[in-house]
């Protein structure tokens, strides 16, 4: 049933078109207009429905650069999850430490893990960068960053 | 004071010293600002502001205009040497703009940026002297019928924009309209698909969108690739130098867009980003090989960024002469002439001719000042490509951070951000474009509202829509422009 | 920013638009003024030999500019100390704009800042933080997560009221403690110069007849400022405020459509309309204030009460604490606003954006927005909007 690559993702366009249109059926009515605000979400779930039926019976048409691009070593793979998981506890902190501080982490943890060998040069970086532009923020520009468990 | 008296008047403004020098503090400060990923003309308005307290109004309104126009010419850099477009107006110059500099051309890139970027400024500076007294009446021309109308001829991009299937393409397009929806809806004040969190209430930043489904994405590919030695290529700056062969391609869409792009930046609400698309569509239909379009074409660079300069200057028409804000960045102007007592307004041109022409005529001059102070640059920003891959991956995070931030003072657009770089980072797996999805983000919001604000105002009846001769002449272009590239698909199908 | 989503605040925004960033450091002190001099002096005197020395040069002012105003930053920390009073503030004050930088509310706590300091009303450091989003809705939620603090303070008008009855908000201004109103605007009803109505009765009694045939447009949301103000003195005059057709241009574009005739009627604030009676584009058939307001064209605008219909609306502008402040330094506040409103650099302010005063202490501010939540909440249930 699902072989091809498409049909498996039309069905997950599928269900994300059904769970838009329940959405949209549960919007309230408002009496004042002659186009409600569900007209046209409605319109585009219905939309993506037929789209996605018709990515199921379509053709597959994608060159074989862009089907190489789906060949990721599972060492790769697992490298960007943990380059994700890093931007998570960066966001995470960022409120809690200050800008400065999580910034400095993240840059110099990101960089080495990525393979940046020269740590005396990541170090500096880490640490000048984001007090550089914590400053050019906060001082020249008035918009102010998280300043957390520093005392600027 | 007769236009001419005006015109010689604004002149004498902008070429004494005092107006020279303002005019290039203006522009540095403006391209300084416009460089920084996720800073536009907006935060460099907004920091001239107090400096210009208490000064003449007609230089410290030289200035602004400097910094305005120098933040939109600066704002392609991140577009074209990160793929971090930081204001809407310059996605569109990503498009061709990164593969170019991708490619070990990235000094030639930006050389071609900053010269259409000159061109469209100036060419639509001439217009904007000659023609301003006249374009207030066009400026207030479009309805509702009609915006609904350049609207939808703006989404019908989508087919030209897909490098493969046009299924997916559209599919792209229908999903970032879908995020668009969410948010309290204007016309009714309903709460669309907000699952009761305050967050969402004003709907999904465009940032968010930007900076996820293109740098986040871009940065997952670089993650992938960081110990590609082909990589090392990439990081040459190449040549300045255009070629004459180069020059020759550029000159079309420059000056077709240099028009384009004026006339559209003159229409409050429309504006920069959709001149950019549109100057890019209509070029891609023009030319005689549009499948260079989307990998490093020069006529794909040229056309968004001489439109969005020349759609910069439009916009001075409806705020000079109306004294109406098309933008959220030309209201923000709006408030540094107001801080500086000067309201713009019909009256303006009348009253104080010499700032009304000073602004004008220093425009000139601020272009030229652009050119020859970004072509040197050039260089030393493109160093930016030989930071090693695995800190430019985490400065690029980083700045995309930065830039949401600083809108939004909330962690929960950068969960929001994370999410979409996830999301830009599968749909390039899976191969489904990622410009439809942002094209139909920007327009399809303007395009829900136009469309249901004609039919409050008619109440109900669709032959709005055909009454008004500019927007049924928009729809038959716009619905011609969908069909012709399926049609001709079709043929080749057949001849197949 | 683009906010490509609704902003129901953007009649907020659009109001007065003034970005006064980074006022109290720059201007006071001048640095940045003096680094520009310098710098703009320094590159006419360098000609342009290279492209990379002029660069150098450039990047080099810019830091210098920076240097300095970071260490302008720095340097202007001060201790304090204070005798009046119970109570009195021992840290810095954070002042909270539940919006943008650039709209109203912004403008209104950057300014009561600067005076604040400038004045030397409160010696203590205020920050302002801009906590955008929701209508509000974000930032009231950050100073409910703040209760019983006496170091944090927000400034608000009616879209506290507002948004909560339409179901945006969970916290309403009942929740928090009302400090000091400090000042007021109005709302204002304008048509084109060709209309064939001259006073509000006129367009009133049109409405009454043939309500198909009359739009409104504002920039904000049915339920939001720019409607309720319409509705209230529609209302008022006798039209069944049910069949109002009111459009809402969230672009800010309003005056666009009604220049152009998609639209009949404009609901917007006095300010916006001021340059375009002058140049004798549209006319204003009535304000929503009490009395008549003073100031060129401005005098000329009749309000609707003048008109026989009985009905006011008030866009008026104060500051708040979070729930549970102090009764003391509530008390502290009240008099410092007080202070702020009766000064001549506040007074110097108010002329310039066109606002009017209007100072009201801690209980009577507390009657008014009772009052006002009603009146609200009465027309709302009369739409079937409210929530």
């Amino acid at each position: 049933m699902f072989k091809t690559l498409n049909q498996r993702i039309s069905i997950v366009l599928l269900v994300l078109a059904i769970v838009y249109l329940i959405l949209a059926f549960q919007l309230p009515s408002f009496a004042y207009t002659n186009i409600d605000a569900d007209v046209v979400p409605k319109g585009l779930g219905f939309l993506l429905v037929a789209l996605s039926i018709g990515l199921f019976f379509a053709k597959d048409s994608e060159t074989e650069e862009q089907r190489a691009r789906r060949n990721i070593p599972q060492k790769d793979i697992g490298a960007l999850l943990a380059v994700f998981a890093f931007v998570f506890l960066y966001i995470f902190f960022l409120e809690l430490l200050g800008f400065v501080v999580t910034t400095a982490i993240f840059i110099f943890g990101c960089s080495w893990f990525l393979g940046y060998k020269k740590h005396v040069v990541n170090a500096l970086v880490s640490v000048l960068f984001p007090l550089v532009m914590y400053l050019l923020f906060t001082s020249f520009l008035q918009i102010n960053l998280p300043q957390g468990i520093l005392p600027f | 004071m007769g236009s001419i008296e005006g015109i010689l008047a604004g002149f004498q403004v902008a070429l004494s010293l005092e107006g020279i020098m303002f005019v290039l503090i203006g522009v540095l400060v403006g391209t300084f600002i416009g460089m920084l990923p996720g800073l536009g003309p907006i935060s460099a308005i907004a920091v001239m502001i107090p400096i210009t307290f208490g000064m003449d109004p007609t230089p410290a309104l030289v200035m602004m205009a400097g910094v305005y126009y120098g933040a939109i010419f600066g704002g392609s850099t991140s577009s074209i040497l990160l793929n971090a477009p930081g204001v809407s107006g310059t996605v569109a110059t990503a498009l061709d703009g990164y593969p170019m500099a991708q490619q070990g051309k990235a000094g030639k890139a930006l050389a071609i940026a900053a010269i259409s970027s000159f061109v469209g400024g100036t060419v639509s500076v001439v217009l904007l002297m000659l023609f301003a007294p006249l374009l207030s009446s066009v400026a207030i021309s479009f309805d509702p019928p009609a915006y609904f109308a350049l609207m939808f001829l703006g989404l019908t991009a989508i087919t030209s924009l897909s490098e493969g299937s046009t299924i997916k393409a559209l599919i792209s397009a229908v999903v970032g309209f879908m995020v668009v929806t969410i948010g309290i809806d204007p016309q009714t004040g309903t709460q669309r698909f907000t699952f009761g969190n305050v967050n969402l209430l004003e709907g999904v930043d465009f940032l968010v969108i930007a900076l996820g489904l293109f740098a986040l994405a871009e940065v997952c590919t670089l993650i992938i690739n960081r110990k590609d030695l082909s990589f090392d290529n990439k990081q040459k700056l190449g040549s300045l130098k255009i070629t004459k062969d180069e020059f020759k391609e550029m000159r079309g869409p420059m000056t077709r867009q240099s028009f384009l792009g004026f006339l559209l930046g003159v229409l409050p609400g429309a504006g920069a980003t959709i001149a950019s698309f549109i100057g890019y569509i209509t070029e891609k239909r023009l030319s005689k090989n549009p499948e260079e379009f989307g990998k490093g074409s020069v006529k794909g660079l040229a056309a968004p960024e001489t439109a969005n300069n020349a759609a910069t200057s439009g916009a001075f028409v409806p705020l000079l002469s109306l004294g109406i804000p098309g933008s959220g960045t030309t209201a923000v102007m709006l408030g540094a002439f107001l801080v500086l007592n000067v309201q713009p307004g019909p009256l303006l041109m009348t009253d104080r001719p010499e700032i009304f022409w000073g602004i004008i005529a220093s425009m000139y001059i601020g272009n030229v000042f652009l050119l020859i102070l970004n072509l040197p640059l050039i260089p030393y920003i493109s160093k930016i490509l030989k930071i090693p891959r695995p800190l430019l991956i985490s400065l690029v995070i980083m700045f995309s951070i930065i830039g949401v931030y600083a809108i939004s003072f909330n962690t929960f657009d950068l969960y929001m951000l994370l999410l979409f770089g996830v999301i830009g980072f599968l749909m390039r797996l899976f191969s489904f474009p990622a410009p439809p999805f942002i094209l139909a983000f920007i327009l399809g919001g303007m395009m829900e509202q136009a469309f249901r604000q004609s039919l409050t105002i008619s109440n109900g009846s669709y032959m709005i829509f055909v009454e008004s001769p500019i927007a049924i002449s928009l729809l038959i272009i716009g619905l011609l422009s969908f069909l012709f590239p399926i049609i001709g698909h079709f043929r080749r199908k057949k001849e197949v | 920013m683009t906010r490509v989503g609704v902003s129901p605040s953007f009649r907020e925004q659009y109001e007065q638009n003034v970005f006064f960033y980074l006022f109290n450091h720059y201007f006071e002190n001048g640095y940045i003024l003096k680094v520009l001099n310098y710098s703009y002096k320094q590159a006419i005197i360098f000609r342009f030999h290279k492209g990379d020395k002029i660069m150098r040069k450039y990047v080099a002012f810019l830091l210098i500019a920076i240097l300095i105003s970071v260490l302008a930053a720095c340097s202007s920390d001060e201790a304090n100390s204070d005798a009046s009073g119970d109570w009195e503030p021992d840290k810095s004050i954070e002042m909270v704009a539940p919006a943008g930088a650039g709209g109203g509310w912004d403008t209104t706590a950057r300014m009561a800042a600067k005076v604040f300091k400038e004045a030397g009303i409160i010696e203590e450091d205020i920050g302002v933080i801009n906590k955008p989003g929701g209508g509000g809705a974000v930032g009231w939620a950050y100073i409910a997560g703040h209760e019983g603090s006496n170091n944090h303070l927000f400034v608000a008008s009616p879209p506290i009221i507002l948004v909560p009855l339409n179901g945006q908000s969970e916290y309403s201004y009942d929740d928090f403690t009302p400090i000091a109103n400090v000042i007021a605007d109005y709302g204002a009803f304008a048509v084109r110069a060709d209309a064939p109505w001259d006073d509000l009765n006129d367009l009133f009694e049109d409405m009454k007849a043939d309500p198909e045939s009359i739009s409104v447009v504002g920039t904000s949301s049915p339920g939001s400022m720019d409607h309720i103000q319409f509705v209230q003195i529609a209302k008022a005059a006798g039209v069944d405020v049910t069949k109002i057709k009111y459009v809402t241009d969230p672009d800010g574009v309003g005056l666009t459509q009604l220049l152009n005739g998609s639209v009949e009627v404009f609901s917007t604030g006095v300010a916006e309309t001021v340059e375009q009676v002058k140049a004798g584009t549209i006319k204003v058939l009535g304000i929503t204030a009490e009395e008549r307001l003073s100031g060129e064209v401005l005098e000329d605008f009749p309000t609707a009460i003048e008109q026989g219909i009985d009905a006011s609306f008030v866009n008026w502008r104060g500051f708040f604490g979070p729930p549970n402040m102090d009764e003391a330094a509530v008390k502290y506040y009240e008099a410092k606003f007080k202070e702020l409103s009766d000064s001549e650099e506040f007074s110097a302010i108010r002329d310039q954006y066109g606002w009017d005063e209007m100072f009201m202490g801690s209980e009577d501010y507390k009657t008014f927005l009772d009052e006002q939540n009603e009146t609200v909440q009465t027309l709302l249930d009369e739409l079937g909007l409210g929530q």
